[in-house]
């Protein structure tokens, strides 16, 4: 500003008007602009190339994934970026292997010691993996924050993995006692936690949900969860459970003025969940059909040749064709899940959402380190990765 | 026009509305002032929703961006940069992939299939007897959980006559006088070796038998296990393999079952070949005393009855009974060794655990 400039010369207004109040900032749209056909073959050539390199591909599978997700993912005009890689994912793997030999080594150890004082004492020692899967998760996490990039400022996370798995292991005791009621305290501790130490440039994330409202909302499940044996209510149940849980989690979301909010129904995912059911159905009786008449043209070849009925002759091509319809199964599984549950839902997510008072970051200065992938790789070997 | 060109310089998240000059490097002007000039052929294509070139420059501020919503002035741009998709995973880079896990996968195969086996016998002598040991006994206070903690000790005479049976036995394989023996009471007819040198001989498995050359066969095939130290190598190749296919398999979708069943097939046949070194050293100890080797095939097959026909064989962790009996069978000799214990003694053994079963 010029400090020379005149005083204005327009009069003030004659009488000190009550302040007009300031209009509230439009809300800012999410979109998601995505392919779905070209999600599906993305996801689909994946599953193949994970078939030939039995499952090496999946580093690259799931940054394809996520870059796609993610560069379709349009807030306020602009689309978001995943700027992690498959050799990166690859490299923490390996790294994250050699971390964990010792240690599966020396459970191994401690636990004939352990048993050598009493008997079964060792069960309680699995529970350790289970702190260390916690921290791998907030690891994993924090990988893939400082890869999203949006209007050329990364996120990032500060924070210990180790705290959280602290906090996170001491909640799930405290959840356990109170038969699963403390969940949605913990859940939201838990956010609270990740999203304090999340930040966009140099503006700082908090979360502001509270457990009570999550639990207000999901209560009588606990009470209905004896009826889940029955089974066929357990996908209605965990399809509203999701929903309660995003709408909430989303709401609760704050990065400095910029807040979230999410107008997902609580019946908005069903739909999702129960395709994958039906569509893993009829996979499954495909799969029991292919198999079982496989089997049988097998047999009859044998009994055609005259050789006998539990020889090798029958034994090995029926395994090999099981193993292989197994595994074309389970990779089908995993293309519908992706598309159901991975992009449908995310879109679905995106576009109940809003967010305010973007201005707020506007103008955000760029901060922040890459993390290394080695807690994905963790979680990985562990079998606990996310999205 | 004004959002065809969005200028982002990376060190913060303002959009600056730009305008672009194609010069001899791409220039970056914002409000009439050029703030970037760019290499063509260090510019790169970054992920971006549909309609937009969203591009970077290796040699600028790594977040730095550039985002392109006219077609024209993208089709203009891309015709410059003629290494703007040289990052990307092409075929090549897939083919590579393919390749090199293929590469690994072979590899983990061979380890799997002669490594570990090398590596389990080479390791298992150089474990230390103690921690053998040690490992015997955690292992034993497990089988009593599993099986009962019944050590049959009630009959003096029973007791006497099984030590001797397994002193003379011990003494024909040639093992030291570390070797503990005892018999528990349980309805499975079985018997284990433990690690660090203890046999386990079920009470039940001595009711099924018919003579002392039946039982003592059994005692021999587990000193023999004892002797190969099988517990250590089945422990080592057992762990080995188990973290080999489960790094091959990764977390594929349904790995869990595809680790299943690829590590009983792999181990059911190394312990299939341990069971039947065992057999050969336990028709070795009978020859030795001049006593029956087939004597054991018979309790087996009396045990198991018939296996051939049920189950696929190449996951089961023990050779045929029938094709067991018919290789001791051929080993058999005409008895010319005293008998391993007398009639009284054999009465005395079959009621060690006070069950009075004949």
């Amino acid at each position: 500003m010029n400090q020379f400039a005149r005083p204005p010369i327009v009069p003030p207004p004659p009488e000190p008007s009550p302040p007009l109040p300031v209009p509230p900032p439009l809300p800012a749209k999410l979109d998601f602009t995505g392919n779905r056909n070209g999600f599906l073959e993305l996801v689909m050539r994946g599953a193949g190339l994970e078939l030939v390199t039995l499952g090496f591909y999946r580093f690259w599978l799931v940054t394809d994934i996520r870059r796609h997700l993610w560069s379709n993912t349009v807030i306020d005009g602009d689309a978001a970026e995943y700027t992690g890689r498959g050799r990166e994912l690859l490299i923490g793997f390996l790294i994250a292997l050699a971390i964990l030999m010792p240690i599966y080594l020396g459970y191994f150890l401690i636990s004939i010691e352990a048993e050598h004082l009493q008997a079964m004492a060792s069960i309680p020692l699995v529970l350790s993996f289970y702190v260390f899967g916690q921290f791998a998760i907030y690891r994993a996490r924090r990988y893939r924050l400082t890869r999203t990039v949006w209007r050329g400022v990364r996120f990032w996370m500060d924070g210990s993995g180790w705290l959280y798995a602290l906090h996170a292991s001491l909640w799930a005791l405290l959840a356990i006692a109170t038969l699963g009621l403390a969940l949605p305290w913990r859940t939201a501790a838990l956010e609270r936690y990740k999203l304090q130490h999340s930040w966009y440039g140099d503006l700082q994330g908090r979360f502001e949900g509270r457990g009570w409202d999550l639990f207000k909302r999901i209560w009588w499940l606990w009470l209905a969860s004896p009826l889940a044996i029955l089974i066929f209510p357990i996908p209605f149940f965990f399809a509203y459970y999701k929903a309660v849980e995003w709408q909430w989690w989303l709401s609760g979301i704050r990065f400095g003025e910029v807040t979230v909010e999410s107008r997902l129904q609580s019946d908005g995912l069903q739909g999702f969940y129960w395709k994958v059911i039906g569509w893993s159905m009829l996979l499954s009786m495909g799969f029991g059909f292919v198999i079982a008449s496989l089997a049988g043209t097998v047999i009859g070849i044998n009994k055609a040749l005259g050789a006998a009925p539990d020889g090798l002759t029958t034994s090995i091509p029926i395994a090999v064709v099981t193993v292989i319809g197994y595994l074309a199964f389970a990779l089908g599984l995993s293309v519908i899940t992706r598309l159901y549950l991975s992009r449908d839902l995310w879109a679905r997510v995106l576009s109940t959402t809003v967010v305010t008072n973007l201005a707020a970051a506007a103008n955000v200065a760029a901060k922040g380190d890459l993390a290394t992938a080695i807690g994905e790789g963790i979680a990985d070997g562990l079998d606990v990765a996310g999205f | 026009m004004s959002d065809a060109v969005i200028y982002f310089d990376g060190t913060s998240s303002r959009r600056h509305a730009a305008t672009l000059t194609f010069a001899d490097a791409l220039e970056i002007a914002v409000d009439g002032e050029t703030k970037a000039r760019w290499t063509y052929a260090d510019i790169r294509r970054a992920d971006s929703g549909p309609g937009t070139l969203r591009v970077f420059c290796q040699s600028a501020p790594t977040l730095a961006r550039i985002e392109i919503r006219d077609p024209a002035l993208a089709a203009e741009l891309t015709s410059r940069a003629v290494n703007l998709d040289e990052h990307h995973l092409g075929r090549r880079g897939i083919a590579k992939i393919i390749g090199w896990s293929l590469a690994a996968t072979v590899s983990i195969v061979l380890v799997v299939l002669f490594g570990v086996p090398l590596a389990a016998d080479r390791l298992a002598p150089l474990v230390p007897e103690s921690f053998e040991r040690r490992l015997g006994e955690v292992s034993e206070k497990q089988v009593k959980i599993v099986f009962g903690e019944k050590t049959c000790s009630s009959s003096p005479a029973g007791q006497a006559a099984f030590e001797k049976l397994v002193t003379t036995l011990r003494a024909a394989a040639g093992l030291d006088t570390a070797v503990e023996s005892a018999v528990v009471s349980s309805e499975i007819p079985n018997a284990l070796a433990l690690p660090g040198g203890k046999v386990i001989v079920f009470d039940s498995l001595i009711a099924k038998a018919n003579s002392p050359d039946e039982i003592a066969g059994v005692i021999a095939h587990e000193l023999g296990h004892l002797k190969h130290r099988d517990n250590m190598r089945g422990l080592i190749y057992n762990g080995g393999t188990s973290f080999l296919i489960g790094l091959l398999f990764g977390d594929i979708t349904g790995s869990s079952a595809m680790i299943f069943a690829s590590r009983t097939l792999v181990t059911s046949s190394y312990s299939r070949e341990a069971e039947t070194a065992a057999d050969t050293f336990s028709i070795g100890v009978m020859q030795k005393l001049g006593r029956s080797p087939k004597a054991m095939g018979e309790l087996m097959l009396r045990v198991t009855g018939k296996e051939g026909g049920k189950g696929l064989t190449i996951i089961s962790t023990h050779p045929l009974t029938e094709d067991r009996l018919a290789r001791m069978s051929r080993e058999d000799q005409t008895i010319k060794g005293p008998a391993l214990l007398s009639d009284t003694e054999w009465q005395a053994l079959k009621g060690i655990c006070g069950k009075g079963k004949v």
